[in-house]
């Protein structure tokens, strides 16, 4: 037994040993030479994250980091209730107690209000050889508006968020469920849906019966719309296409008067089919945080959601998900009508306006102001950003850092090779949908603008708020939407219309 | 009596930490509430009665401040009624009502965020324990996704959580009244809700008031339960006084009008004790 015991620790050590010299292989040799020294022994630096997979991410790849560098990062970790404030705390009072803060990009308005802003940029670091390497490129062009500000580079590359279509394949292509489908709309069942409206005539379809055939009822739709559990982004990746289109890339503020567009007649009718897609789950969700939410397509119980990266990745862990081989993604449905709230007026299209986002926190690292060791937090940011590091995480459902970066997908959009996913234990048939699906959203020449404006956090939780209220037949879309525009305003003029304005600019890239 | 300085020695460290984590906190925020105080400020000046009149015609600000009235309506009034009514069951000397007593008062114990976050599993509405239980009876209820029986779920923890508060308050008062006074009285009434509210109630008045007061003001200030169970939710509907007020502060970091807010809650708070009182001195 003790023989065993030596041979197994002697085991681990050599695994351990393998994977520093095989990170050490990928490190150029100003990096290698570097950590010789152990530079950065008897110094510790704080990271504050999101108490989420995100967080315990980060506390794995702090131990390797430290074990290089002779450093010690400390990962401290908050709740997503809680985040937004702690981070502010520290920054507003000046304690700088924290080197870096893993954040979500709606943070950055308030980062840059005043003069001085509260974050560093790491284009000082970038070209350092002595630094772990990472190719800006390889982040997709849509994701660098995230990680950037006013065209320069402030966030380093960690997790990459976007909302996609996941849909059950096995049931979409059911013969039996297609010829009843068929009868009942007088069209094919899509799958997956391309539209809207397939959308809602598919999730009306499979709410309220047991397709699976397992003894429970199903639904047509599962969320997560519990006010503070970020319900607020389904409403928003499902409006964009309905305001967003060719001629108008607009959809928060008219960037010249500020003016709230939210409730244009193109989010009304976002918000009311919405609504109506609501009643097409369980009544409790929106009482639900994601991971309520996620459980009811991993137990097979829901055809349809839209959501991040998470769910197809902890789709293939057999523990947790029944779906694993089943689950199909696609960029969000598109509309065939969309409003411009600039121009007023109703665009029609021949075939489905789709428009990709990048919603979400896509948590990654910013360097505070405050840190007394900015190269310091630099390189251990940059260490989770080296594309071993990262494609080690995104291919890990439970690491809560989903793909945006060339080397994740598949060909003939980038390097991966699926047995990368596979070997990880990923279903053959559900690697290509996934990485496909979020490479053609980051891609598509229509985005989302994200809401980067100081205060975005106010902003977002009163429409969640007032979309909730419409969920639950409080109030109609037009009733929710021209209320939340005066809430809008209200905001806006209490932070400063020049303020604002200069914020809002900076982060679109206006002049 | 002379008097010597020793004696105000004495009171000294007490007097300092009046004044320093009440008299001068109270003094600040009652004059962030009247300037300009946010996230990005640099200059702070007086804006008179604007944060005032901003918060009233906030419809967030009324509602806030329904759901806490209506809360602290329902909520105490059941805490009183039943911590009463269990400490005048369980001041006789039943077998087992020692047990009882503490098995009854533990949930005084638990933080009121683990109340909250305990919530959600008892009134999961897809499996949790009391639909479970409900399912029997052909009853399933939306606790934590509707608009009212959310704010129940609130109610319906908060008095679990603090109904033993009452009760050993009252329970206390009620086992100092000397037993001849029941010897004496049971002279002239003959049954147990005579003796309880011609003699009891009347004696234990004092201690009841004080009871009342205190889950009183600490009901308008309720926070912990409702962040953990719902953060205000459904929408806006279990968002109490003290929720919005956290939100204004720390969370979008508008010092000023969550300062207001704070004033305006010192002032209702007040005003109920001032009255409560004037009817008791009057009754009494």
């Amino acid at each position: 037994m003790k023989r065993k015991k030596k041979w197994l620790i002697g085991l681990c050590v050599g695994f351990f040993v393998v994977g520093l010299v095989g990170v050490s292989f990928a490190m150029t040799r100003e990096r290698t030479e570097f950590l010789k020294t152990k530079p950065y022994r008897g110094i510790t630096i704080k990271v504050l994250s999101l108490k989420a997979n995100i967080s315990e991410t980060a506390v794995h790849f702090a131990k390797q980091w430290n074990e290089l560098t002779g450093g010690d990062c400390q990962v401290v970790s908050v709740p997503f209730a809680a985040f937004h404030q702690k981070v502010f705390m520290d920054l507003v009072t000046g304690r700088g107690e924290y080197d870096a803060f893993i954040n979500g990009d709606w943070f950055y308005g308030d980062y840059f209000l005043p003069e001085k802003p509260y974050i560093i940029s790491i284009e000082q670091f970038m070209d350092d050889p002595k630094y772990p390497e990472w190719d800006p490129e390889s982040l997709l062009p849509a994701l660098q508006t995230v990680y950037k500000w006013n065209g320069k580079w402030y966030g380093v590359p960690n997790d990459c968020d976007s909302h996609v279509m996941y849909y059950r394949r096995d049931i979409l292509t059911n013969p039996e469920y297609q010829a009843r489908f068929k009868t009942k709309y007088g069209y094919d069942l899509p799958a997956p849906p391309e539209t809207v409206d397939q959308f809602l005539d598919v999730a009306e379809f499979f709410n309220g019966w047991d397709w699976d055939k397992d003894g429970k009822k199903d639904y047509g739709v599962t969320m997560h719309m519990r006010t503070g559990g970020q319900g607020m982004f389904h409403f928003i990746s499902w409006a964009a296409a309905y305001v967003i289109s060719p001629e108008n890339a607009r959809f928060w503020f008219n960037p010249e008067t500020l003016d709230p567009l939210i409730n244009s007649p193109g989010h009304v009718k976002a918000l009311e089919d919405f609504a109506r897609l609501v009643k097409y789950g369980p009544p409790a969700m929106l009482g639900w945080d994601l991971g309520e939410a996620w459980d009811l397509a991993l137990k097979g119980d829901a055809v349809l959601t839209f959501t991040w990266g998470d769910l197809g990745a902890l789709a293939q862990d057999e523990k947790e998900s029944v779906i694993k081989g089943k689950i199909g993604a696609a960029p969000m449905p598109g509309t065939m009508r969309a409003y411009d709230p600039i121009a007023k007026k109703w665009i029609e299209f021949d075939k489905p306006n789709r428009v990709g986002n990048v919603l979400g926190g896509s948590w990654h690292g910013v360097i505070s102001r405050y840190s007394k060791h900015p190269e310091i937090t630099y390189d251990f940011l940059s260490y989770m950003a080296e594309e071993d590091n990262a494609f080690w995480a995104f291919v890990r459902g439970y690491t809560g850092i989903d793909p945006g970066r060339t080397f994740a997908f598949l060909e003939p959009y980038g390097t991966a090779d699926i047995k990368d996913y596979t070997e990880q234990g990923w279903h053959l048939d559900d690697v290509k949908p996934y990485t496909d699906a979020y490479y053609l959203n980051y891609t598509n020449a229509l985005q989302l603008p994200p809401m980067r404006i100081s205060r975005a956090d106010e902003y977002l939780r009163a429409l969640d708020v007032a979309q909730a209220r419409v969920a639950m037949g409080e109030l109609t879309a037009k009733e929710a939407l021209d209320d939340l525009h005066g809430v809008f305003q209200e905001i806006t003029d209490r932070v400063g219309k020049d303020k604002q304005m200069r914020i809002f600019k900076e982060a679109m890239g206006l002049k | 009596m002379k008097k010597r300085p020793l004696q105000y020695f004495f009171i000294l460290p007490a007097t300092v930490w009046v004044l320093v984590f009440t008299v001068y906190p109270l003094i600040y925020v009652v004059r962030i509430s009247f300037s300009n105080y946010q996230l990005g400020t640099t200059d702070l000046f007086f804006v008179g009665f604007r944060n005032y009149l901003d918060n009233f015609k906030d419809a967030t600000f009324w509602n806030s401040l329904r759901v806490t009235l209506l809360y602290v309506l329902i909520a105490v009034t059941a805490q009183v009624t039943l911590g009463l009514y269990f400490a005048w069951i369980l001041n006789k000397n039943l077998k087992g009502s020692r047990i009882f007593r503490t098995i009854f008062t533990s949930p005084l114990f638990v933080a009121p965020v683990a109340v909250g976050y305990l919530g959600i599993t008892i009134f999961y509405e897809t499996g949790g324990p009391v639909n479970y239980f409900l399912s029997f009876l052909g009853v399933h209820v939306p606790w934590l996704s509707d608009r009212y029986f959310a704010l129940i779920s609130v109610i319906l923890l908060d008095i679990w959580e603090w109904t033993p508060f009452i009760f050993i308050i009252l329970l206390a008062a009620l086992q100092s009244i000397p037993e001849d006074i029941y010897e004496a009285a049971l002279l002239d009434v003959s049954s147990n809700s005579q003796l309880f509210w011609y003699i009891s109630l009347p004696l234990i008045t004092p201690a009841l008031v004080i009871a009342f007061l205190l889950k009183l003001i600490e009901s308008f200030k309720l926070f912990g339960l409702p962040f953990a169970l719902t953060a205000g939710g459904p929408a806006n509907a279990t968002e109490v006084y003290s929720i919005l007020t956290y939100r204004k502060s720390m969370a979008y970091f508008d010092f000023s009008h969550g300062a207001a807010l704070a004033i305006v809650l010192l002032f209702v708070v007040m005003v109920c004790v001032v009255q409560f009182f004037r009817i008791i001195r009057e009754r009494y």
